[in-house]
């Protein structure tokens, strides 16, 4: 069972995504599609026929693969009902960040091999919100490493969670970096095809068929991989530390209540808050930025 | 015939007169004259040479003092002579300044080398001038090169400070090893050469032998 | 076989390569095979210096002060490992790319020269044999550098000259210093005396010497030449120059500070930290704005430059807290970085020459579509591109990754400086890598992807074998170090044992394991999961979907019909968020000039200049420049060309020597 808890994200971040579609359309008051659409649009995607442009090179029939591949591989190295991983011993949280690096960077390579203006603009878009939350995600997660003594992702989550200042100010950090790496409201607008929102949607919008769908579910995953990485990290509180059954079944019910929690998180700042302007970013993230600062100097100041 | 030379104090005169002919230098206004003037410095310089020889009986001095009366006494100006006429210069030698004013100037030089070496430093014993006059003739020397426009009085000047280094290094040793004074001498005399080739050249390129036109070169 | 009959061997091999062409009228061919041997040779020798013991090769004492002495230990030995890895590469590359190259014969004696030059830096065991290499290679480099004829590389080649040589009067006046207070031109005995300089001259030791060597390993601000130079030079010597010159700044940096000085105060480490963190963010950020590929590539010098210096910064903090383990892991990050920089750098270059070399420009605005017409050149500059952004599973990720390791490690030592400028510098080298990773989509994305932006670009030619296979060597090495990290900490462990007491102990195949931190990467198990997953996604979306065909037509757009190849985003829009991001900067200029038939309704032309301010040449070198003209301006007067004055001054000086003197 513990070497397949990474399954658990592949299978359920569809569901993870139809929720918080569903939280958000009660928020504001509309039915909304099923919580299972997402499942749906990919089978519907997978039958699709696909249309590529005589422009692109292999690099944009290799991106898919990579950009999926790299998702569940680092979805492979990071605790999620038990602290006991797959690749426990190398689940490391640097090494998970570079792994969706470079996901995101062949998805980057991608929106640029079409020749088109608005695949160009979503990966100079996206590689600039890369630029500002990248440092921000190290150091809120190095708050919490130096508290572990290790950057490795089941010490973290197994270690005693101490709920001081610094793991406050690196949580809320966190949360800026979660938003934005997962493309939503006030970064981005994952609903739209406007054309001059788009950051995510502009770099896949030559995909069709079964690409898009693995462009689409890597997108899912990394979203649920990202909360249950803000799950291991800030509250690890009722995770499994061995592989036995009843272990494993609380485990797996206290993580569901916290899936559930983050979707409506996300929901709720979706439906309360308003996009905003891209050049108005670099101050909702440069003010994350020196969130994670502090909590690291509050750290070391108070040793906690 | 020593005691006369003693009692005469013969070369303090003739050290006098090498200083005597390196002045009257700043005062000559015709080319032909400082040539003349320079080939008298050195026909003293080498019987100074020879007298000091019969002195002290010193062979080599006698071959020093021969060499220099062949060089600087007759080889140099012949040369000088020729090119002179080469040139076909205004015989004029175009100074910077007065006539009075060089003459002044020269004097303050031989002052402050007075002032500057008061005692003396009588290293050979025969004289305690001719270390200061050695050294006011090579200032002069120099000043006679400044003062004047023409290539040529350059070329003049600087053989009249090679005799006042001449004097100097024989007044501090009884005169360097033969083979250095040779070769000294040999140098001097393919400077003159080049240095009139060169004179001859200015005068082709810039149709006239004064330095001021060389400014132009600068970068 | 002993290695120093080796490194024998490998010096007349590269002498008879360089003097190859003069003996022979048809030698040209045969230079670069001979460079290819002795780098072979010369590799293995230092591969060999790395295990055993350190190896005495040339020693001659003339005179007192003319003390000649070449000898490896297992330092000297890993750079030139290095040096030579990169150099056979290149030189294969060279037999290509040189053919039909102006003066081909005079390339290849410089070249050899230049690599040996490296060598004999590494290996000088005196002062004096120190600083006649050192000075060997940088003016061998200089004639390498102008080797194009033409006023921009001649203009780069003064700048680099300038300040090579305002580099070297530090490290001379540092080893006067030296000298002085050890009384002996010999590194190991100095070494031994160097415990009794007093502190406040250890300090202008540590000062002289970062900006000695600083100034040939480009750091920020003293990297003003590196841009304008490694570009001007033949592609073939910027990689050399960008991959392994610019790191003998460093082993000389460690040879003083770290070997013969022994231990400093703790802000030593800071300052290193501080210098490599401003150097890494900075360079990428003028590398981002670049559009000459070559420049850009030589800015990311500079901040790979200070990836290293941040690993040494934190071994030198290490060191002081006593923490040798940690001092060794650190000083391992900042080692291999060197010898991945080296590789990946190197390739990088290659790759830009063998664009250019094809389509016969190095803006990037005007490439595009290149991976078609060049497939092999295309996919080594991915390569290298995705080693350089430290992603995984290639080389540069693995050293990052104990960078990282080392930084967060700052912790345990005890002052509060420490622990807070530690991570810190973990997360410049978290912006560095994201900076780097969106500098690399735009090197790659805009030269490589897309519609060919200019006919020059449509008429690419994929670049011969030879080029190709030197270039290959690199990227399978990139990926190799990557993939088992363990045989690069093997072979560097002895060299980190003789600088830190200690081996770190990493290494255990695959894995690299830190077991102060339990943590652990294995690149190669990424690699595997990746392939592995990918495969299963390939068969599971055709289990899933079925077999279904594909269609191909035109760039969807949202619909935008007939996509030109001037639709495309650029390189300078791609930046442009950027470009406003950090304005305060860049301090971005740009000017739009209109041309009316009939104002304002018939435009004739638009022409649009963005530019940004080159901050440090504005606001430094140049005021200095500008001071120095000045004075010169006005010494100047005293050279008045007046033959007649100059006498004067003469006369001048002497009388007032004969007044005053006595």
């Amino acid at each position: 069972m513990k070497y397949f808890q990474f399954i658990i994200i592949i299978l359920l971040s569809p569901l993870v995504q139809g929720l918080i579609k569903k939280f958000k359309a009660d928020m504001q008051g509309r039915v909304g599609p099923g919580i299972l659409q997402p499942y749906l649009d990919l089978i519907r995607l997978m039958k699709k026929d696909m249309v590529i442009s005589y422009v692109t090179s292999w690099i944009f029939r290799a991106a898919p693969y990579i950009v999926f591949a790299s998702t569940i591989a680092a979805a492979m190295l990071i605790p999620v009902i038990t602290i006991e991983t797959p690749f426990s011993m190398m689940g490391d949280i640097i090494a998970l960040i570079y792994v969706l690096a470079a996901g995101r960077f062949f998805m980057a390579l991608s929106g640029l091999d079409a020749g088109t203006a608005f695949g160009g603009e979503g990966s100079s878009r996206e590689m600039t919100v890369a630029i500002l939350v990248e440092p921000m995600i190290m150091l809120s997660v190095f708050t919490a490493a130096i508290s572990a003594g290790s950057t490795n992702i089941s010490k973290i989550a197994g270690s005693e969670t101490l709920y001081s200042p610094s793991h406050i100010l690196a949580l809320s950090a966190f949360i800026v970096a979660v938003i934005a790496e997962t493309g939503r409201i006030p970064v981005d607008n994952p609903d739209t095809h406007l054309e001059l929102t788009m950051i995510h949607e502009g770099m896949i919008l030559e995909y069709s068929g079964k690409y898009l769908a693995l462009m689409e579910w890597a997108h899912y995953m990394k979203q649920m991989l990202l909360f249950t990485l803000a799950a291991d990290i800030f509250f690890p509180l009722g995770i499994a530390a061995g592989g036995d059954l009843s272990a494993l079944a609380a485990s797996s019910a206290i993580y569901i209540c916290k899936m559930v929690f983050m979707a409506f998180l996300m929901a709720l700042i979706e439906s309360t808050r308003a996009k905003m302007r891209f050049f108005q970013l670099p101050s909702l993230l440069g003010g994350a930025f020196v969130l994670a600062v502090l909590s690291l100097i509050t750290f070391i100041m108070m040793g906690k | 015939m020593k005691d006369w030379i003693q009692a005469f104090s013969v070369i303090d005169f003739i050290s006098v007169g090498i200083l005597l002919t390196a002045i009257a230098m700043n005062a000559l206004k015709r080319l032909e004259s400082c040539v003349r003037a320079y080939t008298l410095n050195s026909l003293l310089l080498a019987s100074l040479i020879a007298i000091v020889a019969f002195m002290i009986g010193e062979a080599h001095l006698y071959i020093a003092s021969f060499v220099t009366l062949l060089s600087k006494g007759i080889l140099i100006p012949v040369f000088l002579r020729r090119i002179v006429k080469q040139l076909k210069v205004t015989h004029d030698v175009e100074p910077y300044m007065s006539n009075a004013m060089s003459l002044f100037i020269s004097g303050i030089l031989v002052a402050v080398v007075y002032g500057s070496l008061k005692a003396g430093i009588i290293v050979t014993g025969f004289s305690g001038n001719v270390l200061q006059i050695s050294i006011a003739v090579i200032l002069i020397g120099l000043f006679i090169m400044i003062s004047r426009r023409k290539a040529i009085t350059q070329v003049i000047g600087l053989l009249v400070m090679e005799n006042g280094l001449f004097l100097a290094g024989f007044s501090l040793t009884f005169g360097m090893p033969l083979i250095i004074e040779l070769g000294v001498l040999f140098d001097m005399l393919m400077g003159v050469i080049i240095l009139g080739i060169f004179a001859i050249q200015i005068k082709k390129a810039f149709t006239s032998s004064d330095l001021d036109k060389l400014t132009v070169l600068k970068g | 076989m002993d290695p120093k009959n080796l490194i024998y061997t490998g010096i007349f091999i590269y002498l008879s390569a360089a003097a190859s062409f003069i003996i022979l009228p048809k030698g040209k061919r045969y230079t670069y095979i001979l460079s290819t041997l002795g780098a072979l040779v010369i590799a293995v020798s230092g591969l060999i210096m790395m295990y055993f013991q350190p190896v005495k090769i040339f020693s001659s004492h003339i005179a007192p002060g003319f003390d000649f002495l070449f000898k490896g230990d297992a330092f000297s030995g890993f750079f030139i490992f290095t040096i030579s890895i990169l150099a056979f590469a290149v030189s294969v590359y060279s037999t290509g790319y040189t053919k039909n190259m102006k003066n081909q014969g005079m390339m290849g004696f410089f070249f050899n020269l230049f690599i040996l030059s490296m060598i004999a830096v590494v290996l000088s065991g005196t002062i004096i044999t120190f600083l006649i290499s050192w000075e060997t290679m940088s003016i061998v480099s200089y004639f390498l550098v102008t080797f194009d004829r033409d006023v921009k590389s001649a203009r780069a080649g003064l700048v680099y000259a300038v300040m090579t040589h305002i580099g070297t009067a530090f490290i001379i006046a540092l080893f006067l210093i030296l000298y002085k207070y050890t009384g002996s031109m010999r590194f190991a005995e100095i070494k031994v005396m160097a415990s009794g300089i007093p502190v406040q001259v250890r300090h202008l030791i540590f000062i002289f010497s970062i900006i000695g060597f600083g100034t040939k390993a480009g750091i920020i601000p003293l990297h003003t030449w590196l841009p304008r130079a490694h570009p001007a030079a033949p592609s073939n010597i910027s990689s050399l120059m960008s991959g392994v010159m610019i790191k003998t700044g460093i082993y000389a940096f460690i040879r003083i500070v770290m070997d013969i000085m022994g231990q400093g105060p703790e802000w030593w480490g800071i300052t290193i930290i501080v210098i490599g963190a401003v150097s890494s963010v900075l360079g990428v950020l003028y590398a981002l704005m670049e559009h000459d590929i070559k420049r850009l590539l030589a800015y990311h010098s500079v901040e790979n430059i200070g990836i290293i210096l941040l690993g040494l910064g934190a071994s030198m903090i290490f060191r002081v807290n006593d923490l040798y383990p940690l001092s060794a892991l650190a000083l391992i990050a900042a080692l291999y970085h060197t010898l991945n920089h080296a590789l990946f750098k190197g390739l990088l270059f290659l790759g830009a020459g063998s664009v250019m070399h094809a389509a016969h420009t190095k803006n990037m605005e005007e490439m595009g579509g290149l991976i078609k017409s060049m497939p092999y050149t295309g996919l080594f500059f991915l390569v290298g591109s995705v080693s350089i952004c430290a992603l995984p599973p290639f080389n540069g990720f693995v050293s990052e990754w104990l960078t990282f390791q080392s930084l967060l490690l700052g912790f345990k030592s005890q002052s509060i400086i420490s622990k807070i400028i530690t991570p810190l510098g973990g997360a410049a080298l978290a912006l560095t890598g994201a900076l780097a990773a969106a500098c690399f989509v735009k090197a790659f994305g805009i030269s490589f992807l897309g519609m060919p932006r200019s006919g020059k670009a449509e008429n690419a030619k994929e670049s011969s074998i030879y080029m190709i296979t030197g270039m290959g060597l690199l990227a399978v090495l990139c990926l190799v170090f990557g993939i088992f990290p363990g045989i690069v900490i093997e072979i560097l462990s002895p060299a980190v044992f003789i600088l830190t007491g200690s081996n770190g102990a990493l290494a255990e195949g695959v894995f690299i394991n830190i077991s102060e931190t339990v943590s652990a990467i294995s690149p190669a198990a990424i690699i595997v999961a990746m392939l592995v997953l990918s495969i299963a996604a390939a068969v599971f979306i055709i289990i899933a979907g079925g077999r279904k065909k594909i269609k191909y037509g035109d760039s969807w757009d949202c619909g935008i019909p007939a996509l030109g190849p001037r639709m495309q985003y650029t390189a300078t829009a791609f930046t442009k968020p950027l470009r406003i991001i950090f304005r305060r900067l860049y301090l971005p200029k740009r000017e739009l000039r209109v041309s009316y038939v009939v104002k304002p309704f018939f435009v004739k032309s638009i022409k649009y200049s963005a530019e940004i301010t080159p901050f440090f040449d504005r606001y430094i070198y140049e005021p200095v420049t500008d001071f120095i003209q000045r004075t010169a301006g006005k010494v100047r007067l005293l050279q008045s060309g007046s033959l007649q004055l100059y006498l004067a001054y003469i006369l001048i000086t002497l009388v007032l020597l004969l007044i005053f003197g006595t």
